[in-house]
């Protein structure tokens, strides 16, 4: 266990540092003089001519080779210098931290409101397959997929806000502004769950040990609370995993219709000003952060699957 | 039993494929059978609903939604349909190039999937964008670094398991060259999880790439797609929401459709896991196989 922990850290290690590698290297291959751009990072005013370019470059390190300016770079973010943002002229960490917590909280409670909701809806369909309920959840998960985001929220705007005026349109002040950007974030995240619950839980029923566990005299509820319940959440598990990290950043849509300052809405303001600090950091941020609940859900999944434990004990 | 499950496969399969069609052919056809001009303006007949002459109403400049949308659905679906061969041709040979070579190859695809698999699809196309600068390329760039990720995941794991039938040994036995099993044994076994697997990335692509041209940094103008209509209905949502149905409604049977398309070769293949190879980990290969 300790050495697929070890091994899980170096590859948490190993994609942060290439991901960063790749975002480090955008000001040396978007249009426009490196230099200059690095330059307008690291202080607040661009010089003008030449001369004072190059004495501050040189005072900066700009003139070292790649891998050592790389090197110092990833030191200074380290210890949350990620350079001036060119559009506002604050330091980018002072945008990204409190940017971080807003969508942590928005993905957060799309997650929770999304596995509430699928888990009873799976768990509906697991015990009445090829009936009714179960077909219309079916169906009802395939059109949940298939609504873009960026269509139902408008009209949930106009409906809930303009219309009945029971829910501010944007913004994120207090619950009631939280509303509307959780349910529309949670849609798609909880067809996908409902699907991984249910044929998580009809696996879980066919499997072998449950057999044997009801051939033991095992009564019919402790079967399945203590066996096909633990067994058939882990699909669900592993997907929180993979849709939580793309909540962090995927959020996007969502921040941009409602007006939440969160980080997707950071990064995409930063694409679209090219402002390349912030774009830096924020997906810096984003991409660690991604990475480290992935890492975090797979030792989960190690931790409550007895089948992989005892795969890993053998290899 | 078996009539009931085969007349339910039925229903999947055609009412989707004739959507499907319906709105290929009035995208392709329509323009050339039809006069229609989607960027007239007519400043007086500006977000009126709905009428006879113009079904889908006027946008807020007057020009005709329904004339729009034909003329965006050629972007919309021409684009998918691109980004989407893109991500399953790579996705297929990277998959079975992991499947056949084994060794460091496949390790390396391995890991490199599993990086990708945990980086959010949208920064790392708005990061693509923000390089390459908006337009047609960077956006089926954007989506095809990510895209073809849970293809080759499928194929690999799917390759693996033919490979390791009896029928696969006993060509090997009879000297069959690598090169003829793929063609014989494994890409015939592929085929139609494979079909299901871009049926149902066809509809995410067509949302996703809708998404970036809703943001902007997508299709730019003069020209548009049902994305970047939704977002100049917007800002007019309360007065006139045709404007945004109609381009909604697009996205949404299209998508729809070709789900279910993609549900019903799945379910003709037996293999409902299939569905679910999108939340694939590195530790879940075992449980495909039954």
């Amino acid at each position: 266990m300790s050495t697929l922990i070890a091994r899980r850290f170096l590859g948490l290690v190993a994609i942060a540092l290439l991901s960063s590698f790749v975002v480090f290297l955008i000001p040396f291959i978007t249009p426009g003089d490196p230099v200059r751009k690095l330059l307008r990072a690291r202080m607040d005013v661009g010089p003008a001519d030449a001369a004072a370019v190059q004495a501050y470059a040189q005072q900066f390190g700009l003139d070292a080779p790649l891998w050592r300016q790389f090197l110092s770079w990833v030191t200074r973010f380290l210890t949350g210098d990620m350079g001036i943002s060119y559009t506002s002229l604050t330091p980018v960490f002072d945008q990204v931290m409190p940017a971080t917590a807003i969508t942590l909280t928005l993905a957060g409670g799309a997650m929770v409101v999304a596995v509430l909701i699928s888990l009873a809806l799976g768990l509906v369909c697991a015990v009445s397959t090829g009936r009714w309920p179960d077909r219309v959840i079916t169906s009802f998960t395939h059109a949940l997929v298939s609504i873009p985001e960026y269509a139902i929220a408008p009209l949930l705007v106009v409906i809930f806000a303009l219309k009945l005026a029971l829910l501010p349109s944007a913004g994120w002040a207090g619950p009631a502004s939280w509303v509307l950007p959780i349910v529309v974030l949670a849609l798609r995240p909880i067809s996908f769950f409902t699907v991984a619950v249910r044929s998580g839980m009809l696996d879980a029923l066919a499997k072998e040990h449950i057999v044997a566990a009801r051939a033991r005299g095992l009564g019919e509820r402790r079967t399945v609370l203590t066996h096909v319940i633990p067994h058939g959440l882990l699909p669900l598990w592993t997907m929180m995993g993979v849709w939580f990290a793309g909540l962090l950043g995927g959020s996007v849509i969502v921040e941009v219709i409602f007006a939440i300052p969160g980080m997707g809405r950071l990064v995409y303001e930063a694409v679209l000003n090219a402002d390349i600090p912030v774009a830096q950091g924020g997906v810096v941020v984003v991409v660690v952060l991604a990475v480290v609940v992935t890492t975090l859900v797979d030792l989960g999944h190690v931790a409550f699957d007895p089948t992989v434990r005892s795969r890993i004990r053998h290899a | 039993m078996r009539r009931s499950h085969a007349r339910r496969c039925n229903l999947e399969l055609w009412p989707p494929l004739l959507f499907i069609t319906l709105a290929t052919l009035s995208v392709v056809l329509l323009p050339i059978l039809v006069p229609m001009d989607p960027d007239a303006q007519s400043l007086a007949n500006r977000l009126e609903g709905p009428s006879l002459a113009k079904p889908f109403g006027t946008d807020h400049l007057g020009r005709d939604i329904f004339s729009r949308i034909v003329y965006g659905g050629r972007f919309s679906l021409a684009i998918a349909a691109i980004a989407t061969i893109a991500t399953s041709t790579i996705g297929v040979c990277l998959g079975l190039l992991s499947a056949m070579k084994r060794g460091w190859i496949d390790e390396f695809l391995t890991r490199t999937n599993d990086m990708l698999l945990a980086l959010p699809e949208i920064v790392v196309a708005l990061l693509v964008i923000a390089i390459m600068g908006p337009g047609f390329a960077s956006m089926i760039v954007a989506v095809t670094i990510m895209g073809w990720t849970p293809t080759a995941r499928l194929v690999r794991s799917l390759s693996f398991e033919i490979l390791s039938k009896d029928y696969v040994e006993v060509a090997r036995h009879l000297g069959c060259s690598k090169w003829f099993i793929i063609r014989h044994h494994v890409i015939p076994g592929l085929a139609s999880p494979v079909m299901a697997q871009t049926a149902l990335r066809f509809g995410l692509l067509l949302v996703g790439l809708g998404a970036l041209s809703y943001l902007g940094v997508g299709v730019q103008p003069p020209q548009s797609d049902w994305g970047s209509m939704l977002a100049d209905a917007q800002p007019y949502a309360a007065r006139a929401p045709w404007g945004l149905l109609a381009p909604g409604a697009a996205i949404f049977i299209v998508t729809l459709s070709i789900t279910l398309l993609g549900n019903a070769i799945t379910h003709r293949t037996g293999r409902r896991d299939l569905l679910l190879i999108e939340a694939n980990s590195p530790d879940k290969k075992a449980s495909h196989v039954q």
